[in-house]
């Protein structure tokens, strides 16, 4: 009886496996166009970058570009450039949450709807956009006029040409992404899971602090990584919406090529954000190690 | 009561030692009574419950059986406060619960999706309703080790729920709430996405657990054997109605009405006629097929159109004429113990089944005119009131 239940099982593992082993021979060749369009469009370039990056005026391997970059009022470019990401990120990731965490909860026709409008000012050009904020956010722009006729204290408040405002136009640009990367991850947290805790009598807010965020901490993760790396080399926004002290590294990149000519410095800059961007989804590696670690180290014990 | 004890020994999970651990510690062990009363839910102007109304003893095992859509995942589902019902009431102990959460009810669950914290480790799955419960650390430590170990887990305390195999996440989950020793335990088919081997193991170490323990345990299967070896009591569920509560041996040999007698094992109904109704310990039914069928006292008058209902083993094979019916042997299967017998009787219409019978008596061969007969005891007769 039992040798006869197994056999049949033992044969459809086998067949699966052989289909498997068939299907990954075809994805690999169905990979190839992607590879070569990806080392033509993609790693060559970079590697030209990298090239240029080191080479002085005369074409001899030099650091000088980069000596440049990390001194004087380029360093203090790099540092309000990464200090404005990340506040982006925390703001976005914060404005996200909340919205994500809604549309989650809703119908599904209702959250369709409600992405749609989160999505949507995304296909109207970022230029447009930025100003749009710009009449908001202007001395007598929407906010202030409504904050002035309800006599809201230390109003009108200066929300252009400052970081205030250069942080409000980059989070409405990257919102849609963590609300995208949240509401999937919202998405997948079973509901009955948090039944079952609070059948345990858990409260509201214990649920959600041991099971609801754990649960989607890692979409939180990839959400703040991802709106971090996509203003890092964010461009109109700071530019149109901020002052002097929140010029970013990609407007600078832009005045070396456009206006200097100095494709060498562009070039170092240009690494440097790369490099950064590899640091931020290292931060994140690393976290996940480290809890894989800690979790190894329990069942160790 | 089935016995149950022997698979025990094959189980590496050894119940009656989880049951002593957790014993001592719960002087007061033993679980407490329910009652319900009235419970009725509808979905959009369906009926999904409609009227239930039982009283569950201290430390009883009561099942709901029934198909999907009777209601008993629903049911249950009200007991435990997930849902909450249109009407009726929800009493522990005699205290009304009906309107609590299901965190204040302090009841435990077990679901058949197991719903261990995917991120959790199996430790700190089990220690999750003590922590709540403001348990101090050491003793935490302390009863999730105790616990885990009599289930033969320990080696799994650090691993995630992923990690383990259906079988000891069930474990897993039956630990996370017998760890905080809940008086009344809700399972909602625990076993149903296990394999056949691994459920009989478990149904047994449930069992042992419940007994040693005192627990009251509500639970829901459509599982008919399950329900048959663990509980004190089942509740045949049907539409949304309990259509008998009993005992497994009272719901086998007196069902109440013509939907419990198909339903568990199977049964023949025989069309007739009262004639006589009138004595206090029988009713003798004249078949339409001819022949006459005393059956157990029901109440009824003479003339009134009934059903009979006998099990197929209950029919005993007699010489041709001598039986309540006759008829002509269509299928002679011969399945080890016994032999299936299907029999078309004698002034039958096309239409009807064909009788069924369980024999281990001499096997009659196909064409051969055999005769069948049945004691008083195992004939129950339904009137029209009685249901479908």
């Amino acid at each position: 009886m039992a040798g006869t239940a197994v056999a049949p099982a033992k044969v459809r593992v086998r067949k699966t496996s052989a289909l498997r082993g068939h299907r990954s021979r075809i994805a690999l060749v169905n990979a190839v166009p992607v590879t070569v369009f990806l080392l033509v469009m993609f790693v060559y370039p970079i590697i030209g970058v990298l090239s240029l990056s080191l080479k002085g005026d005369s074409g001899a391997f030099t650091l000088h570009w980069y000596a440049d970059a990390l001194s004087g009022a380029n360093l203090s470019v790099l540092v309000s450039t990464v200090r404005i990401s990340a506040e982006t990120a925390a703001a976005s990731l914060l404005v996200g949450f909340v919205l994500a965490h809604a549309i989650a909860r809703m119908r599904p026709v209702f959250a369709a709807l409600a992405m749609l409008i989160v999505v949507v000012p995304h296909f109207i050009s970022a230029l447009v956009r930025t100003y749009g904020w710009i009449i908001m956010l202007g001395e007598h722009g929407l906010i202030n006029s409504l904050a002035t006729s309800v006599h809201a204290p230390g109003a009108p408040y200066s929300l252009l040409y400052n970081e205030t405002g250069v942080v409000i136009g980059t989070t409405s640009v990257m919102l849609p992404y963590t609300v995208l990367v949240l509401q999937g991850v919202m998405r997948g947290v079973d509901g009955r899971l948090l039944a079952a805790a609070a059948g345990f009598g858990a409260s509201r807010f214990t649920i959600f602090r041991r099971i609801y965020l754990p649960l989607v901490a890692p979409g939180i993760g990839t959400a703040g990584l991802l709106s971090f790396i996509l203003c890092l080399g964010y461009y109109i926004t700071p530019a149109l919406m901020g002052g002097d002290r929140q010029t970013v590294v990609a407007a600078l990149i832009d005045q070396q090529v456009m206006q200097q000519d100095r494709w060498n410095s562009a070039a170092a800059f240009g690494v440097i954000l790369l490099l950064l961007t590899f640091a931020g989804l290292g931060v994140l590696g690393l976290a996940r190690w480290r809890r894989g670690k800690a979790h190894a180290r329990r069942s160790g014990s | 009561m089935p016995e149950h004890t022997t698979s025990l020994t094959a189980g590496r999970l050894s119940a009656d030692e989880l049951a002593a651990v957790l014993a001592p510690q719960s002087s007061s062990s033993s679980g407490k009574s329910l009652s319900v009363t009235g419970l009725r839910k509808s979905y959009g102007g369906t009926t999904v419950v409609d009227g239930v109304d039982m009283e569950i003893a201290a430390g009883e095992f009561v099942t709901f059986l029934g198909s999907s859509g009777s209601g008993k995942t629903t049911t249950l589902m009200m007991l435990a406060g997930f849902t909450e019902p249109d009407s009726g009431t929800v009493t522990v102990d005699g205290r009304d619960i009906t309107r609590l959460t299901p965190g204040k009810r302090d009841f435990g669950f077990v679901f058949q999706q197991y719903l261990l914290f995917p991120h959790m480790t199996v430790a700190e799955n089990v220690a999750f309703p003590l922590q709540l419960r403001g348990v101090d650390k050491a003793e935490i430590r302390r009863r999730v080790g105790e616990t885990l170990e009599a289930a033969g887990l320990s080696k799994f305390a650090g691993r995630k729920p992923r990690e383990l195999s259906g079988g000891q996440q069930q474990r897993v989950a039956l630990c996370r709430v017998l760890v905080y020793r809940p008086p009344i335990v809700l399972m909602d088919e625990p076993l149903g996405a296990l394999d056949k081997k691994l459920r009989d193991q478990m149904q047994s170490e449930i069992k042992t657990i419940q007994r040693e323990l005192g627990l009251t345990v509500v639970y829901v299967t459509h599982d008919q054997e399950e329900a048959l070896v663990m509980s004190d009591r089942i509740a045949i569920m049907k539409d949304g109605r309990i259509e008998q509560f009993d005992t497994p041996r009272a719901l086998f040999e007196r069902p109440r009405t013509p939907f419990v007698a198909d339903f568990l094992g199977a049964a023949n109904f025989l069309t007739g006629k009262v004639e006589d109704g009138g004595a206090d310990d029988r009713t003798r039914v004249r078949l339409d097929t001819g022949g006459v069928l005393t059956a157990r006292a029901h109440p009824c008058v003479p003339g009134q159109s009934v059903r009979a209902a006998v099990r197929p083993g209950k029919l005993r094979l007699v010489g041709a004429e001598k039986g309540c019916c006759t008829g002509t042997v269509e299928t002679a299967v011969y399945v080890g113990s016994l032999t299936r017998v299907t029999l078309r009787l004698d002034g039958a219409d096309p239409g009807t089944p064909p009788l069924r019978i369980e024999t281990a008596q001499t096997p009659p061969r196909v064409g051969e005119r055999v005769s069948v007969t049945a004691e008083r005891e195992d004939v129950s007769v339904f009137t029209e009131t009685d249901g479908g």
